[in-house]
């Protein structure tokens, strides 16, 4: 697992770990307020409606005298009842009583349970119903759900019982509310709250105690026609526990969108400092792994004070002291490589010379002779030693050409090869200033991009060298030039240094020429020689104390 | 500014008026009796007789509403009593089922079944134009095409028709009644001895103004409409005819001295009519007692005059073979009826509480269109219905009977009638076999 990875899960961990034991503390303590809190309603609702329901009873009870007296003084309903005159009166009687006292049920029974006069259903005159009033009389508080017949469907009502004595019979008033939905909205206002009405012959829904708070009372319940007895209707209070789950639902949303926020906050945060730490670390890892004892000129420069400066300041030194072990290393395999090739052209060189001093001795001692035939003769003699000698020294000179392989040849960008250069020599520099004037538009040159880059760097670090650490600036030029008619490339390296003397100049591309302590010499030669060998050319302007000027043309590529 | 075509009405009903006989004109005497006997200038059917020229104008208060676009063929009773008074067929038939002429003078028996009727010499229409044998056949043409086509001109006043198959009465039947269109299409024009002259104040559409043709000794007609529960109001308004059957307002009239209640005659009955073979048998329960269930003026159904209810012979007429349209299993068990028949919904309840169709049976009402579809298409447990007692053709009537009728069942239950509340000293008032009263100038 990476450091990165390892920083932003102890950031996940430290910060989710509270949140979620927060979130679930508190759901928890919301669920339990809150049905205990619907419970209390349910309880109370409950209550209201037992209060309502005997108020309601009271409010018909009240009605039903009040109807008993009426019926009582009017002479024309006792004819009619007791002496079966005017009938049309008789039967329009209950209608017209029920809707004057507010009733929704008014039936009129005689004695035996016939059927008088009907308000809810005026045309059932003459039925036979005994049962209901026998029913009515025997529940609770007198008050029960009564089943109505009406000619479209039976409805409900809450119906108490009343009578009165004409002469000698006696008439039986069952009168009512009805309970229908508008009455059971009545009961309650609050949406939340369901009140439901269960007859013995429904098949209510089991009460979801998950879903829902339940509460019931129980009435006495008369069913429409020969019903034997009474029988309980429940009326049910639900509250339905769906705002809880919405509320649920709406803190789990809260909670996942402050779960997301702080994630994202967490991970943002333990990015960046993820990066803080680990990016240094990377870097460091990245220069290191360019050091080999080919690219020894990787800097290390850091100026933090913490573990990372002191790690970078580490690597740098021991870059730098692989870099001195190393150029001690080549300046000893370059010693001894030059001291093997030296050797090696001696001998071979002598190899080739032998004869031919041998014979030049020969040739000599011929001329000292008299006249000119023995000459003649011992060059003649001698002719094939001095050919077989010079074909040697010629095929030595090849051997030794291919001993050195040809640089590829590619298109190369003169100015990033420049920067390049630049960003190298720049970074182990550190004795002038360095200044570039990069010509836009430049032609591509084909040479191998390493040759150019030593080209440069032999004539950058040349010109550094020559400022001997007094305040000076290498300026380094490209331009676009022409050479009958072919583009070049010229590459300029100034400096302001101390310049050199005609005859420093003439010995600059010697082998093994050099004024500098320490210098191989071969600098310029090997410069020269991978111009030449790129096609180019090379000049020099320079004079003592005003610096100098190497000036590198390229054949360019025509686009 | 009087429309160009009431302008021209009005000069056509000028020049009629100048060679219309004169009010005092009898009647000619009616011809020999194809049907039950001779129309007498007998009292036996009239209600009043006050003096016509004894009152300009005279308030007819109707119940329903009247539709131009229904003339002369009524659906309501108002639009019955309103079209009697504006249009005549050839004949008349008075309550007592006599035969009495009306726009023809005379008829008689031809050869081959074919009668040949006699126009009045004065029949006239409203424009003035004379009514011509050709007149009726162009106006029987847009009611009855094969009548008409089978009909031929004998003369300018004469023309031959075939004997129908059923009694005589068709030709009083409204649908044969002799008009022809107005300009604009509003009213037909008429023969009778009023003509419609427009709304009432201020363009009230609840009210119509009929005035009698020139040198007729009739009065002016102003015809208001009111509420159904609104007869007592009209009363009280000053209504001079009011024809109903509120309980209400015959026992509100009763106790107003200057009405008389003319009972008219039964000339409705309800039925119950149930799809199938399987009556649903109202005669085994307490049928008597239903008359107590309507709220109006109603008895326990009796047969027609012809001894039997023309709805029980329909086999005479050539109508859809018999058809059950679903079978008895799919029926529902609702009595059905038009909830704008207070007497219909009265019987309907009292059916279901005598248990018809069953436990668990129920009366329900509906709108007139969806209780005309529901009729229908016969998928109701029953229907009661309200049946004209007397047609004056019972196989076009039986055509206002669902298809299926003729495989169901129909048992009558109640007949009704209306009362005619009518202020003293209203003009001559006689009630026709319809039982609809007609206005007539003494």
């Amino acid at each position: 697992m990476t450091l990165r990875a390892r920083i932003l899960l102890g950031f996940g961990v430290v910060v989710l770990v509270p949140l979620l034991v927060f979130g679930l503390r508190v759901r928890t303590e919301m669920a339990s307020r809150l049905t205990a809190e619907y419970e209390r309603r349910v309880a109370a609702l409950v209550a209201v409606i037992r209060a309502d329901l005997e108020q309601q009873s009271a409010g018909i009870a009240s009605r039903l005298a009040a109807l008993t007296g009426a019926m009582a003084a009017d002479n024309r309903f006792r004819i009619a009842a007791l002496q079966g005159g005017d009938r049309a009166y008789l039967l329009d009687y209950a209608g017209n009583a029920m809707h004057l006292a507010g009733l929704s049920m008014l039936q009129i029974q005689d004695d035996q349970g016939r059927v008088v006069s009907s308000g809810h259903f005026r045309n059932e005159y003459d039925r036979l119903e005994p049962a209901q009033p026998r029913l009515l009389a025997a529940a609770p508080g007198g008050m029960a759900l009564v089943q109505a017949r009406t000619p479209e469907a039976p409805f409900l009502a809450l119906a108490r019982l009343d009578s009165l004595r004409l002469g000698r019979r006696r008439f039986t008033l069952i009168g009512g509310v009805a309970v229908d939905s508008g009455f059971r909205a009545r009961l309650t206002r609050d949406p939340e709250l369901l009140v439901s009405l269960a007859l013995p012959t429904d098949t209510l829904p089991a009460a979801d105690s998950a879903g829902q708070v339940v509460s019931e009372l129980t009435v006495p319940f008369v069913a429409e026609g020969e019903s034997a007895e009474l029988q309980p209707a429940r009326i049910v209070v639900r509250h339905s526990l769906a705002s809880l789950g919405a509320l649920r639902r709406g803190v789990n949303l809260a909670f996942l969108a402050a779960v997301a926020v702080t994630v994202a906050i967490a991970l943002v945060l333990g990015g960046a400092i993820s990066v803080r730490i680990s990016r240094p670390l990377a870097q460091l890892a990245q220069r290191t792994s360019e050091i080999d004892m080919d690219r020894l000129d990787v800097a290390f420069h850091s100026e933090r004070r913490d573990e990372v400066g002191a790690l970078t300041r580490l690597l740098g030194a021991m870059t730098d002291r692989l870099r001195t072990g190393a150029a001690k290393l080549r300046e000893a395999e370059r010693r001894i490589a030059m001291g093997d090739l030296a050797r090696q052209v001696n001998h071979d060189i002598k190899n080739g010379l032998i004869p031919i001093r041998n014979v030049f001795r020969h040739l000599l001692e011929a001329a000292r002779g008299e006249g000119p035939d023995p000459l003649a003769a011992a060059l003649r003699d001698r002719q094939g030693t001095i050919e077989s000698s010079i074909s040697y020294l010629e095929n030595l000179a090849t051997n030794y050409a291919r001993l050195y392989p040809p640089p590829a040849r590619e298109l190369c960008a003169v100015n990033e090869v420049v920067l390049e250069t630049i960003r190298r020599v720049g970074e182990v520099a550190g004795r002038g200033e360095l200044r570039i004037e990069l010509a836009d538009g430049l032609p591509a040159v084909r040479t191998d991009p390493l040759v150019l880059r030593r080209i440069l760097e032999n004539l950058i670090g040349n010109a550094l060298d020559s400022l001997e650490s007094r305040p000076g600036a290498v300026t380094i030029l490209t331009a676009r030039g022409a050479d009958g008619g072919r583009p070049i490339v010229r590459i300029t390296v100034a400096d302001t240094g101390k310049g050199m003397t005609g005859e420093e100049l003439n010995r600059a591309f010697d082998d093994f020429y050099t004024t500098k302590p320490g210098g191989t010499g071969l600098g310029l030669s090997i410069v020269r020689r991978l111009v030449l060998d790129a096609n180019g050319a090379l000049r020099v302007e320079t004079a003592p104390g005003a610096g100098s000027r190497f000036i590198v043309e390229l054949p360019g590529e025509t686009a | 500014m009087i429309p160009l075509h009431r302008q021209a009405l009005f000069f056509g009903l000028l020049v009629a008026a100048c060679h219309a006989p004169g009010p005092g004109v009898p009647l000619p005497a009616p011809p020999a009796p194809p049907a039950p006997g001779v129309a007498a200038s007998d009292t036996a059917c009239t209600i009043t007789a006050g003096r016509a020229a004894g009152r300009d104008t005279v308030t007819i208060a109707l119940t329903e509403p009247v539709d131009a676009s229904h003339a002369p063929v009524p659906r309501n009773d108002a639009e019955r009593w309103v079209f009697g008074q504006l249009y005549e067929t050839l004949m008349r038939v008075d309550c007592q089922g006599r035969v009495l002429a009306g726009l023809a003078k005379s008829w008689e028996q031809g050869a081959r079944d074919r009668w040949t009727f006699t126009l009045r010499d004065d029949a006239r229409f409203w424009d003035g134009a004379p009514v011509t044998a050709r007149d009726v056949l162009a106006a029987w043409r847009l009611r009855d095409s094969v009548l008409a086509q089978a009909s031929a001109i004998v003369s300018d006043r004469v023309l031959s028709v075939p004997a129908p198959a059923t009694p005589f009465q068709p030709f009083a039947d409204p649908r044969l009644a002799v008009t022809k269109p107005a300009p604009g299409g509003s009213w037909p024009i008429g023969t009778g001895g009023h003509w419609v002259t427009g709304g009432g104040e201020r363009g009230a559409a609840d009210m119509l103004w009929a005035a009698p043709l020139p040198k007729v000794a009739l009065p002016v007609l102003r015809l208001t409409m009111v509420a159904p529960n609104g007869a007592r109001d009209a009363l009280d308004e000053g209504a001079d005819l009011l024809v109903t059957d509120d309980a209400a307002a015959l026992e509100y009239a009763a106790a107003r001295p200057e009405y008389v209640d003319a009972p008219l005659g039964w000339t409705r009955t309800y039925v119950l009519l149930s799809p199938g073979r399987d009556p649903p048998g109202v005669a085994a329960l307490r049928i008597e007692s239903l008359r107590q269930a309507v709220h109006g003026d109603a008895r326990s159904a009796e047969e027609s005059d012809g001894g039997h209810a023309w709805f029980t012979e329909l086999g005479q007429c050539d109508l859809l073979p018999a058809r059950d349209p679903i079978g008895a299993q799919a029926r529902r068990h609702r009595v059905v009826y038009n909830q704008t028949d207070r007497s219909a919904a009265d019987l309907a309840a009292r059916l279901v509480a005598l248990g018809v169709l069953g436990r668990g049976a129920v009366a329900t009402g509906l709108a007139p269109t969806p209780f005309e579809a529901a009729l229908r298409a016969g998928t109701e447990g029953a229907y009661v219905l309200r049946l004209r007692r007397r047609v004056f053709d019972f196989c076009r009537a039986a055509l206002e009977l669902p298809p299926w009728s003729s495989a169901g069942t129909i048992e009558p239950l109640v007949d009704v009638r209306s009362h005619a509340l009518v202020r003293r000293g209203f003009p001559r008032l006689t009630v026709d076999w319809s039982g609809t009263t007609r206005l007539l100038p003494r």
